[in-house]
């Protein structure tokens, strides 16, 4: 905590903005974030969206998974869900793709609450393999409803009022207020009584049920509330991508997705959330194309084609053996240190 | 239905349930140590396979199969110290995490080195014909090989001094430590015994099909008949597997025209369906731990 802040009241303890970098940090990304577009053009500004969209689908994952401790491999599944609303809700009814985008939310909330329902009776490893089922299964319906791979979202049902929210600058802020609204709905339900509830079934559901809250409940609403942004992020995955097959939403995306919140700091819904995605998206993104083609030049584009696995694999592993709070606890440190230097104690 | 069709099937998928069954008890035997489910099981089927058509290009086919199991072992052991050992005591999340993460680790090792090709391994193909039914020489050796060391173990389990330490182990690791059994040590050896039945399920898979990546999700799919069976036990993956097999080629078979493709994810259903009605499978021990 800096000097000369001094807070005398809760709420003041409680607010999101309580030290001056925050309003420093808030006017800076708010003013980055708002024009962006101004300097990020084409292919860095799809990925800023990518970005954007992957956020909402970790902060949905962070709920489930950091906030109430619900182990969850469906995740990308639910994904799916979301983009398959609304491509179907396109395709066979010609309904607006953005319009959309609230239904996929709800579908995909839908079957997040169906994947609670065994963590009633389940814990751990056997809550663990409903899901992984749950993301099979899944994806088996979804190679069913394409058989020939791609379902192409129609162009025209992507427009409102002639504006065409497929791509480009309309998308992107399109994505981003979306993401703001989740966002600061996220970080307020992890402040919020709910919020506690999921971290008190998280640290010990006994005692959790013993101080009277409704264990059941707050699973079902876990799952449900991470449901919700997964579907959303998938609608807007249908939105931003061309065409949408079941190859988008495999088991290596969930994994992906629960590496993005183990990685980044499970419990900490936004900023770990935000960490992670950063690392395991963009980063890998931009690592991965700057080194490809230099590693096919050298002609081992084998390599090329599993640095993912090997990458993806290795930090899963290390941050959990030895940061298992993610990278968001390695920030605090940084900045504890900085805050300290150069008198250490 | 033509009954013999059905009963083909039948026999099929029996011949692969056991090979099913033998992979299952790879989990179930780390399950029974650690208490936890080692996701990065799969992948050992998979590197065992890959290791053998890789070794067979340049050395004789057994010395293959031998590097092919030492490389399961090896890779299991450096599992436990490195990732399952640290982590004890932390809650599942943890290595539920840690082990996907090994599972991606090595098997972007695996296909650098094996490259994402399908190819066979060299054993001799012939076809038998036993009154209705054609099976390949390959068939017959994966499921009987399957079916020896499913035996093996169980006895190892049932009648061996060894044995009875690791059924001590696993009923109570506190308990075992005071009457002096290494603990430790027989985690390893669990492990690396998971090793072993891992490796050689993925020689077998690979014998009885063709090495492919498509291996990994036969192991994945193998989890349905150790939960089937029950985490914790040993004999009972036999009727898992067994069943698990069936009704991949049965339901396969009968239900293809409504859902193609449906055989294959037939084990996801079966792995619903116990969890909602048996989650202790049909022979594991029910632990009351209520949520």
């Amino acid at each position: 905590m800096p000097a000369g802040v001094f807070k005398e009241t809760y709420r003041a303890d409680m607010a999101h903005l309580r030290y001056p970098i925050h309003w420093a940090g808030l006017v800076l990304g708010a003013g980055l974030a708002l024009t962006a577009p101004l300097f990020l053009r084409g292919y860095y500004l799809d990925q800023a969206i990518l970005f954007m969209i992957f956020l909402i689908a970790a902060v949905g994952l962070n709920i489930t998974l950091g906030l109430a401790g619900l182990i969850s491999l469906a995740h990308a599944a639910l994904m799916g869900a979301g983009a398959y609303t609304v491509a179907m809700l396109a395709l066979k009814a010609g309904f607006n793709s953005v319009l959309a985008i609230p239904l996929a939310g709800i579908t995909a909330a839908g079957l997040g609450f169906i994947l609670s329902l065994p963590s009633f009776k389940l814990k751990g490893y056997y809550l663990a393999m409903a899901s992984l089922a749950a993301q099979f299964i899944l994806e088996y319906f979804y190679s069913l409803l394409a058989p020939e791979q791609y379902i192409t979202v129609p162009f025209e049902t992507k427009e409102i009022a002639g504006i065409f929210f497929g791509e480009g600058v309309p998308l992107y802020y399109l994505a981003l207020a979306i993401t703001l609204v989740l966002l600061l709905a996220a970080g307020n339900l992890a402040r919020s009584s709910l919020g506690r509830a999921m971290k008190a079934v998280r640290d010990n559901d006994v005692a959790a049920e013993i101080v009277g809250i409704n264990v059941t409940r707050t699973k079902a609403l876990a799952f449900t509330i991470g449901g919700f942004y997964a579907g959303v992020a998938g609608g807007l995955y249908a939105l931003y991508s061309a065409g949408i097959g079941w190859e988008g939403f495999t088991l290596l995306v969930s994994i992906e997705l629960l590496g993005m919140v183990l990685i980044g700091g499970p419990g900490r819904v936004v900023w770990g959330s935000m960490l992670g995605v950063l690392v395991l998206k963009t980063g890998w993104t931009n690592l991965e194309s700057s080194l490809n083609p230099l590693l096919t030049g050298m002609g081992l584009d084998i390599i090329a084609s599993t640095a993912k696995y090997i990458v993806l694999g290795t930090l899963i592993a290390v941050f959990i053996i030895l940061e298992p709070e993610g990278l968001i606890a390695v920030l605090r440190r940084v900045k504890e240190y900085l805050r300290l230097w150069p008198y250490s104690y | 239905m033509d009954p013999m069709l059905l009963l083909e099937s039948t026999v099929r998928g029996v011949i692969i349930g056991l090979t099913y069954a033998m992979i299952a008890l790879g989990f179930n035997i780390v399950y029974r140590v650690n208490k936890s489910i080692n996701f990065a099981h799969p992948v050992i089927v998979l590197m065992a396979a890959y290791v053998a058509l890789v070794a067979s290009y340049r050395y004789n086919p057994l010395l293959a199969y031998l590097l092919a199991v030492l490389a399961g072992v090896a890779a299991s052991i450096a599992i436990e110290r490195l990732v399952a050992r640290p982590l004890l005591g932390r809650p599942p999340v943890a290595l539920i995490g840690a082990t996907l993460g090994i599972y991606y680790l090595i098997k972007g090792v695996t296909i650098t080195i094996g490259g994402a090709e399908t190819a066979s391994l060299p054993i001799a193909y012939k076809l038998y014909n036993l009154g209705p039914i054609t099976l390949g020489l390959n068939d017959i050796v994966s499921g009987l090989g399957s079916l020896l060391v499913l035996a093996l173990v169980i006895l190892l389990h049932m009648k061996t001094r060894l044995g009875s330490a690791m059924r001590a182990v696993a009923e109570d690791v506190e308990g075992a430590a005071a009457y002096g059994i290494p603990v430790r040590r027989l985690m390893s050896f669990s492990w690396a015994l998971a090793g072993l039945i891992g490796a050689l399920g993925g020689l077998f898979l690979a014998v009885k099909n063709q090495v492919s990546v498509e291996l990994e999700f036969y192991a994945i799919r193998a989890l349905a008949a150790s939960l089937l069976a029950g985490l914790d036990s040993i004999g009972g993956v036999i009727v898992g597997g067994i069943v698990l097999g069936i009704a991949e080629e049965v339901g396969g078979l009968l239900l293809d025209d409504y859902l193609p493709g449906i055989g294959y994810d037939m084990a996801f259903f079966i792995l619903l369906l116990v969890l909602f009605v048996k989650p202790y499978g049909l022979f594991g021990t029910e632990r009351i731990e209520r949520v």
